[in-house]
């Protein structure tokens, strides 16, 4: 116990400095979230770097709760779809219903180059396009995989905090 | 003749009627006579019985009906209720039985075994002298036991549990009987105004009260002696099995009123605290089994045990209060262990014959293989939650209002001067509480797994809605339970009538007419106003979500599979999953025998092929208690078969030594 003190004493703060938000504008829907963002991830077919990046995003570091974002389980529970990876043949299907599922008003999030255009998987041969091509994508992340930074100053723009 | 000596008349005009009906009816009319005379006969027993209730009374003495004795009836108040209660499942059931026993149930035994079964019961509780008494509880037991019997060709566990039942149903008898004669030969006399007036030994009114007591719980399911009836219960058909849970096992606690408070006047403490010890046991390990049970007759079973042993944990502290000299706490706590065998049969017969049905159109009573009966038997369904309701205790269920009039009849009890009250009645109320919560999830399981969601088999999938004569005799029941939900207080005076005859010189236990007040201590509550009340709010918020709603667009959307490919009822929960936390929870009272087995491909012992899981949770005091009794009495039966090798000459000689050896004993001790 005393070891451990001990050691939060020692470690201080670790949190990075805020991030502001991004320069883009906001899309019309996030003016109704008031300030609080529920976000369900749909990994669509990514290589995992992308998922790797948000788990930094959300780690104690860059702790993009902190600005009203956070992560769900369900759709049914979500303001936000964050989509990440080029739509593989198997997940076009569950992207789409994942879509329907999420109540208005809602936005979509891609999320890495491979959700914007596909990245370095474009003509795969179980890739069917980006994510644009499956569901309407309101705001985009560019990056192969973005850094936490670029992550939390977009979900700063959505959430407006 | 006064009214009640016609009722018991008519009683048995109509049970012989119905008998001569089941046996010269032809096979094609049989369950519709049978069942309309059996009905008849429950409408004379309603009758006798409320009007017994009502304080009218009489008495029968047939003396040339029994040689030596004579048959003795007479009904009192306390008699009248578990009559009345006896011939309202008799309605319902036997109602039922037109449409169930149609195909199958139909020969002349079974038929006839029906209105014998029903005649016993409702005349028992007006016995008033031992050879009657015996007389009837043993018609009851045999005619019940023709019942179970009656679909032995077609499983072979009827015939176990068959054999389970008239065992311990005959060793109950035996305790009973030996307690009664002993009673009867100190006491001079066999009838029970006789008894009443007998004076005693302490030693041996202790000891005919433990011997009566032994057989009483056996037949009211108490633990440890109620192997008989999970057994029994299931693999009865569905009406009978209503009225041996809803009306036969009553009688075991009308048995230890009766002696312990009318006939023996009362006993020392540590007698109640024996029953009051039976009652709790029984109430948690019987639904601590319900709770994890798959088979919906075997948890509606020990669903039974449970809220028998509530009542005798009531019939328990009544015995204490009254021994303290408590009278108006001691008649609060008969009263609500009375109104809880009333509510009880009610919701019981309901379930059993719910059951039924389902039994009926799917071929199953496995929980883990029916489900999305909703869809398919509608009435069924409502009427099964009904009674779901009311057997979990909650409001504004029937059930609930007797478990709060025997909370409160506890908590008064507190704070005690006698080490025991202050002792038990905490524990005691922390095992109604305790048992209500496991009730709740034990029938949250019964109905949400049995009958909502997808069915899992295709037995559940092409399930029909049973016939209208069952129907009706399930809707009887349900309007019962209703009824006892919202105006328990019509009750009050026979209660209290009822009441009287055990515990002497106490007052109504309750006043009010929509209010229960409990007479003597602060509490009151109103079961029309909670479930006004209930109504209200549950009307009110579909209102509001319907203005507030309307403002918004809706739209469908499908139903949220991960989005996946559809539902399947692979996913959905079972019976054994549901029961599986509570089950881990209560490991070690339990003890369930789990063993998983794994296959692996050729391969790879990294991959697997199969795996087969297997799940049972046996009934502990069965098998650590049963097993080596049986075990010990095989053992003496195969040492017995030695003595008889099949020579003549031995035999004679047995017969020969034995009468020499009586002779002697004979010259000896005279």
């Amino acid at each position: 116990m005393r070891r451990l003190l001990g050691k939060i004493r020692r470690t201080g703060r670790v949190a990075e400095p805020p991030i502001p938000a991004s320069e883009q504008p906001a899309p019309a829907a996030a003016a109704e979230f008031g300030g609080s963002v529920q976000i369900r991830h749909v990994d669509a077919g990514s290589c995992n770097g992308c998922e790797v990046e948000i788990a930094s995003a959300f780690s104690p570091v860059y702790d993009a709760e902190r600005y009203g974002a956070r992560l769900v389980a369900s759709p049914r529970h979500a303001d936000v779809l964050l989509v990440t990876g080029p739509v593989t043949r198997n997940m076009a299907d569950p992207l789409r219903r994942t879509y329907e599922a999420t109540p208005e008003p809602k936005v979509v999030v891609a999320l890495g180059d491979c959700a914007r255009n596909c990245g370095v998987f474009a003509g795969g041969h179980g890739v069917i396009g980006p994510v644009s091509d499956v569901v309407p994508v309101d705001v985009e992340i560019a990056g192969c995989p973005p850094p936490p930074e670029a992550i939390v100053a977009a979900l700063r723009n959505l959430t407006g905090r | 003749m006064s009214a009640v000596e016609w009722g018991l008349a008519a009683i048995a005009g109509l049970a012989v009627v119905a008998v001569l009906a089941a046996l010269a009816a032809p096979q094609r009319v049989r369950p519709t006579t049978v069942g309309s005379c059996t009905a008849a006969l429950g409408g004379a027993g309603i009758a006798v019985g409320v009007l017994a209730a009502a304080g009218r009374r009489g008495a029968v003495w047939l003396p040339e009906l029994l040689p030596l004795f004579g048959v003795r009836l007479e009904f009192d108040p306390l008699g009248g209720v578990f009559t009345a209660v006896a011939g309202a499942v008799a309605v319902a059931a036997a109602l039922y039985s037109i449409g169930y026993t149609r195909h199958g149930l139909d020969s002349r035994t079974v038929q006839a075994a029906l209105p014998l079964f029903v005649a016993a019961m409702l005349l028992l509780p007006a016995a008033a002298s031992v050879a009657t008494f015996l007389l009837l509880w043993e018609a009851m037991a045999a005619a019940s036991l023709l019942l179970v019997l009656a679909e032995h060709r077609r499983r072979t566990a009827v015939a176990e549990a068959g054999g389970w039942y008239a065992v311990m149903t005959h060793a109950g008898m035996v305790t009973i009987l030996l307690g009664l004669l002993l009673f009867a030969a100190h006491a001079g006399g066999e009838t029970f105004a006789q008894l009443r007036a007998a004076d005693l030994s302490p030693a041996m009114r202790s000891t005919v009260f433990l011997l009566t007591l032994v057989g009483f719980a056996s037949k009211a399911g108490a633990v440890p002696l109620h192997v008989w009836l999970p057994k029994a219960h299931p693999e009865a058909p569905s009406h009978a099995s209503a009225l041996m849970s809803a009306a036969m096992v009553n009688l075991g606690v009308y048995g230890i009123v009766r002696v312990g408070f009318d006939l023996l006047g009362g006993g020392p403490a540590w007698w109640w605290l024996l029953v009051l010890g039976l009652g709790a046991a029984s109430a948690l390990y019987g639904i601590l089994q319900a709770a994890v049970t798959t088979d919906l007759k075997r948890l509606l079973g020990y669903s039974t045990t449970e809220n028998l042993g509530l009542v005798l944990l009531g019939v328990g502290a009544a015995g204490l209060f009254a021994t303290a000299g408590n009278r108006a706490l001691a008649g609060l706590a008969l009263a609500a262990a009375l109104l809880h065998v009333i509510n009880h049969a009610a919701f019981k017969t309901l379930l059993f014959l719910a059951a039924g049905s389902v039994l009926h159109a799917t071929g199953t009573r496995d929980l883990d293989g029916l489900g999305g009966l909703r869809a398919r038997m509608p009435a069924t369904t409502g009427l099964f939650a009904v009674g779901a309701l009311a057997a979990a205790a909650l409001p504004p269920g029937n059930g609930f209002v007797s478990e709060w009039l025997l909370l409160q009849a506890l908590i008064h009890s507190l704070p005690a001067t006698a080490v025991a009250t202050a002792v038990t009645m905490p524990l005691a109320v922390a095992v109604i509480a305790l048992t209500a919560g496991l009730a709740v999830a034990t029938f949250v399981k019964a109905l949400g797994v049995g009958f909502f969601a997808k069915p899992r088999t295709p037995a559940a999938e092409s399930a029909t809605e049973c016939g209208p004569a069952m129907l009706a005799g399930m809707g009887l029941a349900a309007a019962a339970c209703v009824g006892l939900a919202l105006a328990p207080t019509l009750l009050v005076p026979a209660l209290a009538r009822a009441v009287q005859v055990a515990v002497p010189g106490t007052e109504a236990a309750t006043t009010g007419r929509l209010t229960l007040e409990l007479s003597g201590i602060t509490g009151s509550m109103s079961p029309l106003l909670i479930a006004a009340a209930l109504v209200v709010a549950a009307v009110g918020i579909l209102a509001a979500l319907r203005v507030f709603g309307a403002r918004r667009a809706r739209r469908a959307a499908r139903l949220w599979d991960c989005g996946g490919g559809g539902l399947t009822a692979r996913t959905e929960y079972t019976a054994t999953s549901f029961g599986e936390p509570l089950q881990r929870v209560f490991d070690d009272v339990l003890r369930p025998e789990q063993d998983i087995d794994v296959t692996h491909v050729r391969e790879s012992r990294y991959l697997v092929d199969t795996i087969h899981y297997r799940r049972r949770v046996p009934d502990r005091i069965e098998h650590r208690l049963y097993a080596p009794l049986l075990a010990a009495v095989r053992a003496w039966g195969e040492a017995g078969r030695r003595l008889a090798n099949g020579s003549v000459h031995r035999y004679l000689g047995y017969g020969f030594y034995g009468v020499i050896t009586l002779l002697v004993a004979l010259a000896v001790t005279r």
